[in-house]
């Protein structure tokens, strides 16, 4: 017996020290339950598959013959299947050998022998948690309908189809809805319950002593009342003293009720959800993304940017606290969430850690600009934090705080409005430039290794023939900082790394890139 | 920057005072109008702050604006209060220069039908640049160092005087990279008045009265400056 319970330890500690056993558990769990995990969608069309193929062919079964190399089928590959997966499953759900070394502990802490009997207890309850929940119930039903010798199992089937729930994400949403409502659902449930009693009750007495040929039992009247009251309606059994037509008159009109009370309540709840069904959609879409920019704040600025980003093909998404301003980002079709951006757990969502390159704080508040940024930089230092702000004590305060680059609107325009006084050309040009809104524009090129610009001198690229207008090279120097050369001569030698800052109409613009790559 | 009349700046507030930072160089031309109703705070400013009621058009006439010289900034928090100023000012003064602060593209429109000479859209050039800074970190660089930066690279223009040294020259035959100068855009008079980029599709001829926009260090432009004048043998 103790030799027994010393290898029963030996192998519990085995277990947790092994690296590749963890793997493997590891492996299985997410194949099984990690939505995240990217091989679980193949799994998962696999076992859609499987209840499919296994219920069609139980449908068949009903009327026509079905070849013995399908019910072979049905009967060994689905069931092993599934007996496969409710095993696993269950095995994935916690750690026996957890629970022995944490006995094992406790007794060898408290000086006493360790009792086979309660471990095992323990671990059968532990594993009884997981067998009660309704979908191992499913599972555990689904399993049952391939033995043809027991016919009234084939009802079980019905349990195949419901495993379906676990693979489909939608249908589990609207689950969640039902359940949101199960108080109001219930209550009702019960109300129309206690009418179809009354009722049922009442018909039964007044046209069930062979009054009503049609009605031969109370189930009849039960039966006769559900009919009505959820204004089927069939016909097949309908009162005919003027006693029962009275009682029919009342359950129908609190039918009526009944049915668009719960209707209201189900739409309902699906109006409250919908946003966060909607959010969960953004963020499960999102995940699989990475270099996301994430914008704070939908205000004018936040509209103009977001604008600017969808035109530019950047995967974004807007945080806005406000749910008007939400659901106006959601209207003009950009991925958008009703959040508040200074909590930590939107960005947990997000996956800030792996998934969110830049954040832009737009938000019209200097401070709870610099609250988000604060707040992002607190999350992951590597986020490139890009803060709007008016006053330039708080700009300072923001940089304090690491923020990558804070943008002054003021700033900018004030500026700009300054270079009208005596140049009112070069403010044209300026502002041709700056906003972009000609097919003149301002962009850069970066000289890969290998490609055509890459070793040659200004002079041999000839921007002139090519209507380019070069402004400067952005060089990379050694110690990392990068370098603005401003109109480099004709015999500055160009190399891979190299950014190129240029002038030129749109059209110029898109050849050049062709011609130098 | 030269002027000859004056600047004023109606409004003091977050956009006022950015623009008056801007133009301190120019401080004994500018003048600050405020509206009696807005309390703002005018500490930072060190030219004397006129305050009126801006629905008043007594009030404004008593400021002396010479439409003919001066430049008039209506540059309030409310963009609403901005066009009601550009209407009256054009009602009062039909031809002043007026630039004017707006926080959307709609209202730009309105301003601009108002009366407006030019708009600038406070939002406009800053979502540009957040999106640059995203996508196109190069061209952030170059337009800081070339236009944000306090640094002397900068962007200016030049209106060819009479008798100039490249008077009558063809643009190619000119070589404006021996002065370190980048050539941008040009208003060539024989082509009427609109601003053209200089692409090296089209020539142009240099005549007195052209305008060449430039993006030069401030030490070569005043170099090319004299040199255009005749002062100095390139």
């Amino acid at each position: 017996m103790k030799d027994r319970k010393n290898i029963l330890i030996k192998f519990a500690y085995f277990l947790d020290s092994s690296q590749r056993y963890q793997n493997i558990k590891r492996f299985f769990y997410n194949l099984l339950e990690n939505d995240d995990y990217p091989y679980k969608k193949y799994f998962d069309f696999f076992m859609i598959f499987v209840i499919l193929s296994s219920v069609t062919l139980l449908v068949m079964d009903v009327k026509h013959h079905v070849p013995q190399w399908l019910d072979d089928f049905d009967l060994y590959f689905v069931t092993t299947v599934f007996i496969i997966e409710y095993l696993l499953r269950m095995w994935v759900y916690s750690d026996v050998h957890r629970i022995v070394i944490e006995e094992y502990e406790e007794a060898l802490f408290f000086d006493r022998e360790l009792s086979l009997g309660k471990l095992l207890w323990k671990i059968v309850k532990n594993k009884w948690e997981y067998m009660s929940t309704p979908s191992a119930i499913i599972d555990l039903l689904a399993i049952f309908p391939s033995y043809r010798g027991f016919r009234l199992l084939r009802v079980f089937v019905l349990f195949r189809a419901f495993k379906m729930l676990r693979y489909a994400k939608s249908l589990t949403s609207f689950l969640e809805v039902l359940k949101n409502k199960k108080f109001e659902l219930i209550t009702l449930l019960t109300l129309s319950a206690f009418f179809i009693f009354i009722a049922g009750i009442m018909l039964y007495v007044f046209e069930g002593n062979n009054i009503n040929p049609n009605i031969h039992n109370l189930f009849d009247a039960f039966y006769w009342a559900l009919i009505t009251i959820s204004t089927v309606g069939y016909g097949d059994i309908s009162p005919i003293t003027p006693e029962g037509r009275i009682v029919t008159m009342l359950i129908i009109l609190t039918g009526i009720g009944l049915i668009s009370f719960v209707t209201s309540i189900i739409v309902s709840s699906f109006s409250e959800r919908l946003n966060i069904l909607r959010e969960d959609r953004i963020v499960n879409t999102l995940s699989k993304k990475e270099n996301i920019t994430v914008i704070c704040g939908f205000g004018l600025l936040g509209r103009l940017v977001a604008k600017e980003l969808a035109k530019e093909g950047v995967d974004f998404v807007v945080i806005e606290k406000d749910e008007d301003m939400a659901e106006m980002a959601y209207g003009m079709g950009y991925r958008a969430i009703c959040a508040d951006a200074t909590r930590e757990s939107i960005f947990e969502k997000l996956k800030i850690e792996s998934n969110i390159s830049h954040v832009l704080c737009l938000t019209s508040d200097d401070i709870q600009n610099t609250f988000i940024a604060v707040n992002v930089k607190s999350l992951n230092p590597n986020v490139y934090v890009t803060a709007r702000c008016s006053d330039e004590e708080i700009a300072q305060k923001m940089y304090f705080a690491k923020v990558d680059q804070v943008v002054m609107p003021e700033e900018i325009a004030g500026m700009m409005a300054s270079v009208y006084v005596g140049e009112p050309v070069a403010f044209e040009v300026l502002l041709s430039i700056i906003e972009q809104k000609e097919k003149i524009q301002i962009e850069e090129f970066e000289v890969l290794p290998g490609s055509n610009a890459d070793g040659k001198t200004i002079g041999e690229i000839g921007f002139e023939d090519l209507r380019i207008i070069l402004l400067g090279v952005l060089r990379t120097k050694e110690d990392g900082e990068a370098e603005f050369i401003f109109n480099p001569a004709d015999d500055f030698v160009l190399q891979s790394g190299d950014n190129l800052v240029f002038i030129g109409y749109t059209t110029a613009i898109s050849n050049f890139k062709r011609t130098m790559q | 920057m030269n002027i000859e009349g004056n600047i004023f700046i109606f409004g003091y507030g977050s956009f006022g005072k950015h623009l008056y930072k801007h133009l301190s160089k120019l401080e004994n031309k500018i003048k600050v109008v405020v509206d009696k109703q807005e309390d703002e705070d005018t500490s930072s400013c060190k030219t004397e702050v006129i305050r009126i009621n801006i629905k008043q058009n007594e009030d404004i006439l008593s400021l002396g604006i010479d439409p003919n010289k001066d430049i008039v900034y209506c540059a309030m928090n409310k963009t609403a209060n901005n066009l009601f100023l550009v209407l009256t000012l054009k009602t009062l003064y039909n031809n002043v220069n007026i630039i004017a602060i707006s926080n959307s593209y709609e209202n730009a429109r309105k301003l601009k039908y108002a009366g407006a000479t030019n708009v600038i859209d406070l939002y406009e050039a800053t979502s540009r640049r957040f999106v640059n800074i995203l996508i196109k970190p190069a061209v952030t660089k170059a337009v800081d160092e070339i236009i944000y930066k306090e640094n002397d690279l900068k962007m200016a223009e030049i209106v060819l005087p009479e008798d100039s040294s490249v008077d009558k020259k063809m643009l190619s035959e000119f070589d404006f990279k021996a002065h370190g100068i980048i050539l941008i855009a040009i208003i060539d008079k024989e082509q009427g008045n609109d601003l053209r980029f200089v692409d090296h599709r089209v020539d142009h001829k240099l005549d007195a009265g052209d305008t060449l926009v430039v993006v030069a260090k401030e030490d070569d432009f005043e170099r090319f400056k004299k040199y255009l004048e005749g002062k100095e043998n390139g």
